[in-house]
């Protein structure tokens, strides 16, 4: 099962006519994970590319993120990668380390791409080594979906966006209906354990590696704060319900929960249920300082392909970036600066306000040992939120835990 | 007549040795191999560290936590799901109409794979619109108590007994018909004469029919602890590990080593020393039941 990887693949070739002379076409592979609609709106800009470049055919595989790097990995290792690949932003460190990507330095100078066009922290994003290694194609941060039905009900006008101004909104919105002293309408949820549980560590200062990468801050005073803040909304203001319990992205979708907090590529699925009526706003201030989680999805070559290979896959790269409106206009938020400026992003009613935080998201540490630490944090989160731990203990145990990978490697 | 040569006896088995060589006793022997070293997918050549993969994995908290996982699971799950087995198979050997449908019925889920059962069972356990919650409330709303949301493969107290639950229904059946088997196997005139001595029904089931079936249970218990002890599909599909390490399995921790963290030497290591603590454990097995190497 494990290898019995879902792999669609999309024949776009076969849309463009073929040249005679088929020698001078250079053939190449796409991969990504793109298995919902952004899926679909890639193959309209990779069509596109086939179109207006007849010299080289891509063609694009979509393997679902469950099992994408399985096999991108496997393909780098022993032979057979793609001509041009997706790979998230904190993912970039391990692969170049390893030398499996081409070095991008040259080509980004030589057609004329530069720093001033991008978001400053998307542009840092592909580096390694202060080489570029990947070109960030979006920027995906987490943002705060919000119930507009509920919000009226509730008299409440506009999303909150200070510690202050959320806590009164949740509060208002957490009701309970049927009377049995239990909330059945709850102002605020964490949807997701990983990315609401970092986004409210990093405002508050902590995180799972100190600045420096050195150490573990999970036992840093800073990530107990964030904590011991979402246990309250849990347990003291009871805005929220323990994560776990539900559903709570479902109950987001059917009306139970006026505020939740998920990725732009989440609205897909509120854009299927018709009887819902939402909005989207900046994840709200919870802590002292202003931050979000965020990932980036960076285009890559492989470093073991002919350079005839590697100048078609650039070629690709570049137009990928430079039509990033399209992408936008699929569900994301793009990172070329006039995009970003134009009108027709502009229009976007939630990839727009999910932009609005491009200035201060915070992606995960660029470590080479991300990968093997990541979890940790996750674990300590949910034992603690879901009170099956005490906190101290539970930050403590990630703490030593992430101490123990830096040591050993 | 002459005596058969056995070339072509060799030729006859080269298909299969070929291909049990290839995909078994090799990877066998590389894996050793592999845990002597440390070789992240993307390394040209693996670097050999002696037996620094095993050390680091005796240090590892998280190691023997998911070893005591693994433990719980297995007590769990090998008892009632052989109690389970047991029952129904003395149930099946009576005589009455319909032997054939519950036979059926038991057994189809062991035909199920195991990503399918454990969506199944994802959804009977979720605790919004789960079957189980809903009766559970039908239950507790006719004894006038309030709702209730158990929360079950949600919740790091409950979520390796539910997923102990849901192995047990998905392998009972197999092990029942093996004991089936064994019970339709014990000599009548055995029970007979148990029964002309004055043995009760009970006398002669634990007195006559245990002893009897005695090597079926050892091989049900035995092939039932060696495959609760690589317990990793139900964790896998249904709760990825947690929460906060509840199903964290051996085999689980080491898929996440090895093709999550690309770790393949670790990886390894920790797929032996579980080796050791499954062998050792059905060495015990055949000590405590008594059965001697023939």
């Amino acid at each position: 099962m494990l290898t019995a990887c879902l792999v669609v693949a999309s024949l776009l070739s076969a849309c463009t006519p073929t040249p005679e002379a088929s020698g001078d076409i250079t053939e190449i592979s796409f991969w990504n994970g793109f298995s919902g609609p952004d899926g679909a709106a890639m193959e309209q800009i990779v069509r596109r590319f086939n179109k207006e470049n007849p010299d080289i055919r891509v063609r694009m595989q979509i393997i679902p993120w469950s099992t994408y790097y399985d096999k991108l990995t496997l393909g780098l290792a022993f032979g057979d990668p793609p001509d041009v690949f997706v790979l998230h932003a904190n993912r970039v460190p391990e692969y170049a380390e390893h030398g499996a990507l081409t070095q991008l330095d040259s080509y980004v100078t030589s057609s004329g791409l530069s720093e001033s066009d991008f978001v400053p922290k998307a542009w840092i994003a592909g580096l390694w080594d202060q080489k570029r290694y990947g070109l960030a194609l979006d920027c995906h941060p987490l943002g705060m979906y919000y119930n507009l039905k509920l919000f009226e009900e509730a008299g409440i006008e506009k999303p909150p966006v200070t510690q202050e101004e959320f806590l009164v909104a949740a509060k208002k919105l957490t009701k309970d209906l049927d009377g049995d002293g239990q909330p059945d309408q709850w102002g605020f949820a964490i949807t997701d354990t990983h990315l609401v549980g970092t986004s409210i560590l990093y405002q508050f200062g902590g995180g799972l590696l100190t600045p420096d990468m050195k150490q573990s801050a999970m036992d840093s005073p800073e990530t107990r704060a964030g904590v011991d803040y979402m246990l309250k909304l849990i347990n003291d203001y009871k805005v929220c319900p323990p994560p776990g319990a539900s559903d709570a992205w479902m109950g987001f979708q059917t009306g139970k929960i006026a505020m939740a907090p998920q990725g732009i590529w989440m609205i897909d699925s509120l854009e299927k249920q018709k009887d819902l009526r939402y909005a989207a706003a900046p994840f709200p201030l919870m802590g002292p300082k202003k931050a979000v989680w965020a990932g980036s999805h960076n285009l890559a070559i492989p470093a073991k392909i002919s350079a005839r290979r590697k100048d078609a896959a650039w070629k690709l790269i570049k137009f990928l970036s430079d039509n990033s409106l399209d992408w936008a206009k699929g569900g994301q938020v793009p990172v070329r600066t006039h995009v970003l400026e134009s009108k027709e992003f502009q229009s976007l009613p939630v990839q727009s306000q999910f932009a609005k935080q491009l200035a201060y998201v915070q992606y995960e540490p660029f470590s080479l040992l991300i990968n093997q630490m990541g979890t940790f944090g996750d674990a300590a989160l949910e034992g603690a939120l879901n009170g099956s731990e005490p906190p101290s203990e539970a930050l403590a145990k990630a703490a030593r835990r992430v101490n123990q990978v830096l040591a050993r490697e | 007549m002459k005596r058969q040569q056995p070339l072509p006896a060799y030729g006859f088995l080269a298909p299969f040795a070929v291909l049990f060589l290839t995909f078994t006793v090799v990877p066998v022997f590389f894996g050793i191999w592999i845990s002597l070293n440390r070789w992240h997918v993307l390394d040209k050549a693996p670097t050999f560290i002696g037996t620094q993969n095993y050390s680091n994995a005796i240090h590892d908290d998280l190691f023997w936590f998911a070893l005591l996982r693994t433990g719980f699971f297995v007590m769990l799950a090998v008892p009632l799901g052989n109690a389970l087995s047991l029952l129904f198979a003395v149930a099946l050997n009576q005589k009455f109409r319909g032997t054939t449908f519950y036979k059926l019925a038991f057994y189809i889920p062991v035909l199920l794979s195991v990503t399918a059962v454990a969506v199944l069972w994802k959804w009977l356990y979720s605790a919004d619109w789960g079957l189980l919650n809903y009766y559970i409330n039908l239950m507790r709303s006719w004894l006038g108590l309030p709702k209730a949301t158990i929360a079950w493969i949600g919740d790091p107290k409950y979520a390796m007994s539910s997923i102990a639950m849901m192995s047990v229904w998905w392998g009972a059946g197999g092990n029942m018909l093996i004991y089936l088997a064994a019970l339709k196997a014990v000599p009548k005139e055995m029970l007979e004469a148990a029964e002309l001595d004055g043995a009760n029904p009970w006398q002669r089931f634990w007195k006559t029919s245990i002893p009897t079936i005695k090597p079926a249970l050892l091989f049900g218990l035995v092939m039932s602890v060696i495959a609760a002890s690589q317990v990793f599909g139900q964790s896998y599909v249904m709760t990825g590990g947690g929460p906060a390490y509840s199903t964290l399995t051996v085999v689980m921790y080491m898929y996440q080593q090895g093709f999550g963290q690309y770790q393949l030497g670790y990886a390894s290591a920790v797929a032996y020393l579980l080796f050791l603590v499954v062998f050792a454990l059905t060495l015990v097995q055949f000590k405590l039941l008594g059965i001697k190497r023939t």
